[in-house]
């Protein structure tokens, strides 16, 4: 199968990223025209290219609040996920406790529920705690999308590990808290890292929560910011272009920089989000 | 020290427990307790935006702040009406009225509730909010509260026939002042608002809920059709050695992590009408009558939500694939090729056999996630025109926080739970034990 590619797969191939990337294209190729132009033609270059609608979108609404809202958030949340996460994906692995099956079983059923099926509590105890329109009462319920995720894909790095080097510890007099710090969790560090990029773009993602327990304006996060830019009369396709530049920019970098680990992850836990 | 030591050893097996106990309880906490809080919120007629309704509960019970609030007032507006009663044909019945809610008002306030009534008062006294939910509420039993609110009843009916036969419009004011303040106070009693399963019949039985489960039901199939057909495509083509292949990963790989919000936002922008450059390509390449319909009519906002979506997610399932593909070892098709099958036939009888376990897991997924669409519906149409594009996710978000309705809800959101588990069970069934294989064993 593995034969060498020819021009008819290059052409194919430059159709389908041409395809793919046809959005943000031309979405950045429209945040550069002066808005006359957006409205009047389908001009694919603008001659008078112009950052007015860069300016526009971070002053009429707080674009970089929302995205350094969303940055916190999305961090608590990997940061306190990751840490569950991998004692239990540890011991669901590696240490002998029983119903395994029961307990993976449990987590992945959690992963399947859909969150409109529990906002409606979430938003009570959100509310209850007097955590509205604040960054722990998004990673509360961060949590609920994020842990199944990271368990799941880090039992399946932790059991790559050798089970030798182990053993081996072991023998040596280490403890099981010991053996875990020195030498599976140095060992999973790559998957443990994949994992915490996969947990971050989930919780950046994550539109419903962020609607119903942040609406304060100076709370909002990314999505929820930006799905509210259109006003009553018009819509700002110019401000809305540059906004969706601006924040789509650090998703790009992301990608660019891990696409290996992004890829290893999303395919070792077969789990989207 | 020794002592120390073993003093702080477990055995592995409880130190296993340790370690998976957070997760189980955290999960156990904002999973597993909010859906059976759904469940049990579906069976009460349960409204946020309705103070008498405003809790689920099997029993009356009364909210003191807003009773003792009301009560103040209370006294000074009665004694008005009682006042413009007097020599009126009503004059017994308001006076009547007045030393009932009396009563009932000592009765209340003098007896269990006298210490945590009091508190409360003085609060409300001195305009502090009372938030702490264990003093504002009390519990009232039953015959005294369904005696105090038949009291309010009796009182709405001889204001209003008063209110009908008197011309002196200071009578009047004083009598919708004094109905107005008795309202307030029947307001306060919150009344057990258990109904059962009367509300999963309400919605069983509404159009609305099953159009908005057919346009769920026709988005998940066909867009996960189309994610599968076109992965499986890319994927087959993608699965060779050629230049670039980081780049044509992180071209894939873009769509699928920005936020789906955002990426409505540009289609919304892309299918604009006016302005849209796909709907003007759309409708001068004749596949569209006119670049409007996208968006305006039912049939165009579908097809304009399946194509988002297929863009976003076919990505990630020629992801998958591709690393399902590369399992495959190439000595089967070394050897197919020496028994003399086509490159057909090696599809239909390596290829795919071989791929089920990874399709099947990335359908689940896939399946799963598309029937709880929410926010691509929700940004790019709103699920209109017309409610053509609603999804059942949507519908519930519209009940639960646009009618502050949590009873309602609760039943569209115990309906998409179960819809859910139906297609996961179904799934499950499907690929077996496939999904926990290597993950539990100890090797």
């Amino acid at each position: 199968m593995r034969k060498k590619a020819g021009v008819p797969f290059y052409i194919f191939l430059s159709i389908f990223i041409f395809v793919t990337m046809f959005p943000f294209l031309w979405v950045f190729l429209t945040s550069i025209k002066p808005p006359i132009e957006i409205f009047s033609g389908f001009n694919w270059f603008t001659s008078n290219p112009t950052m007015d609608n860069y300016q526009s979108a971070v002053e009429t609404r707080p674009l970089f609040r929302y995205i350094g809202n969303s940055l916190v958030v999305a961090t608590l949340t990997t940061v306190l996920a990751i840490s569950v996460a991998s004692l239990a994906a540890y011991a669901l692995t590696r240490l002998p406790i029983k119903f395994k099956g029961t307990i993976l079983g449990i987590v992945l059923a959690a992963a399947m529920f859909p969150q409109v099926a529990i906002i409606s509590p979430i938003f009570n105890l959100v509310q209850g705690l007097g955590l509205r329109n604040s960054y722990m009462g998004l990673v509360i319920p961060y949590i609920t999308i994020s842990l199944p995720l990271a368990i799941w894909i880090l039992a399946t790095f932790f059991q790559k590990i050798p089970f030798e080097l182990e053993e081996s510890a072991k023998l040596d007099g280490a403890s099981p808290f010991q053996t875990f710090r020195k030498i599976i969790f140095p060992l999973a560090a790559p998957g443990v890292f994949t994992t915490a990029i996969l947990v971050f773009i989930a919780a950046w993602n994550e539109y419903l929560f962020a609607l119903v327990i942040n609406p304060d304006d100076s709370w909002r996060t990314v999505p929820v910011g930006l799905s509210f830019y259109q006003s009553q009369f018009t819509i700002p396709w110019g401000d809305i272009t540059a906004a969706t530049v601006l924040v789509t920019i650090p998703i790009v970098i992301i990608v660019l920089i891990f696409q290996r680990r992004i890829v290893a992850g999303l395919t070792s836990g077969s789990v989207k989000e | 020290m020794g002592e120390k030591k073993s003093r702080f050893q477990l055995s592995e097996k409880q130190l296993g427990y340790l370690f998976v106990l957070p997760a189980l309880v955290l999960i156990t906490v904002i999973t597993l307790w909010p859906v059976a809080q759904s469940f049990y919120n579906s069976l009460f007629d349960y409204r946020l935006n309705d103070p008498t309704r405003n809790q689920t509960t099997l029993n009356y019970q009364i909210d003191l702040e807003r009773y003792a609030d009301h009560y103040f007032f209370y006294g000074r507006d009665m004694e008005a009406a009682v006042e413009a009663s007097v020599g009126t044909e009503f004059e017994q019945a308001i006076t009547d009225i007045q030393a009932s809610i009396q009563n009932y008002h000592e009765e209340l306030t003098t007896g269990e509730l006298q210490e945590q009534y009091e508190i409360v008062d003085e609060m409300v006294f001195n305009f502090e909010a009372v938030n702490d939910t264990d003093l504002k509420y009390a519990q009232l039993e039953d015959d005294v509260a369904e005696g105090y609110v038949s009291i309010f009843d009796e009182a709405q009916v001889v204001f209003s026939a008063f209110q009908e036969s008197t011309e002196d419009e200071d009578v009047s004011e004083a009598i919708s002042v004094a109905s107005s303040t008795v309202d307030r106070l029947d307001r306060a009693i919150v009344r057990p608002n258990f109904i059962g399963l009367t509300n999963y019949g309400k919605y069983l039985t509404d159009a609305r809920m099953w159009s908005a489960m057919g346009n769920t039901v026709f988005f998940t199939v066909v867009s996960v059709f189309f994610e599968l057909v076109i992965g499986l495509a890319v994927a087959l083509v993608l699965h060779r050695a050629f230049i670039g292949r980081g780049a044509v990963r992180a071209a894939v790989l873009i769509p699928w992590a920005i936020p789906t919000a955002v990426s409505a936002m540009m289609w919304s922008y892309l299918y604009d009408g006016q302005t849209g450059i796909v709907a003007h390509y759309f409708a001068q390449l004749g596949i569209i009558s006119d670049p409007s319909v996208m968006l305006s009519t039912g049939s165009g906002a579908m097809a304009s939500i399946i194509l988002a979506d297929v863009w976003k997610t076919m990505p990630y399932m020629a992801l998958l694939l591709l690393a399902g593909l590369q399992t495959i070892s190439d000595s089967l098709y070394e050897a197919a090729e020496v028994d003399g099958a086509g490159k057909i036939q090696q599809f239909f009888y390596i290829t795919l056999p071989m791929l089920k376990s990874a399709i099947l897991v990335a359908l689940l997924f896939r399946t799963l996630d598309a029937f709880r669409v929410f926010d691509l519906i929700f940004v790019l149409t709103g699920g209109g025109p017309a409610n053509r594009t609603e999804s059942i996710s949507v519908y519930a978000y519209k009940v639960l926080f646009g009618q502050q309705n949590f009873g309602e809800g609760s039943v569209l959101s115990v309906i998409v739970f179960v819809s859910v588990a139906i297609i996961s069970i179904i799934f499950i069934k499907l690929i077996g034990s496939e999904l926990f294989e290597g993950r539990t064993a100890r090797k």
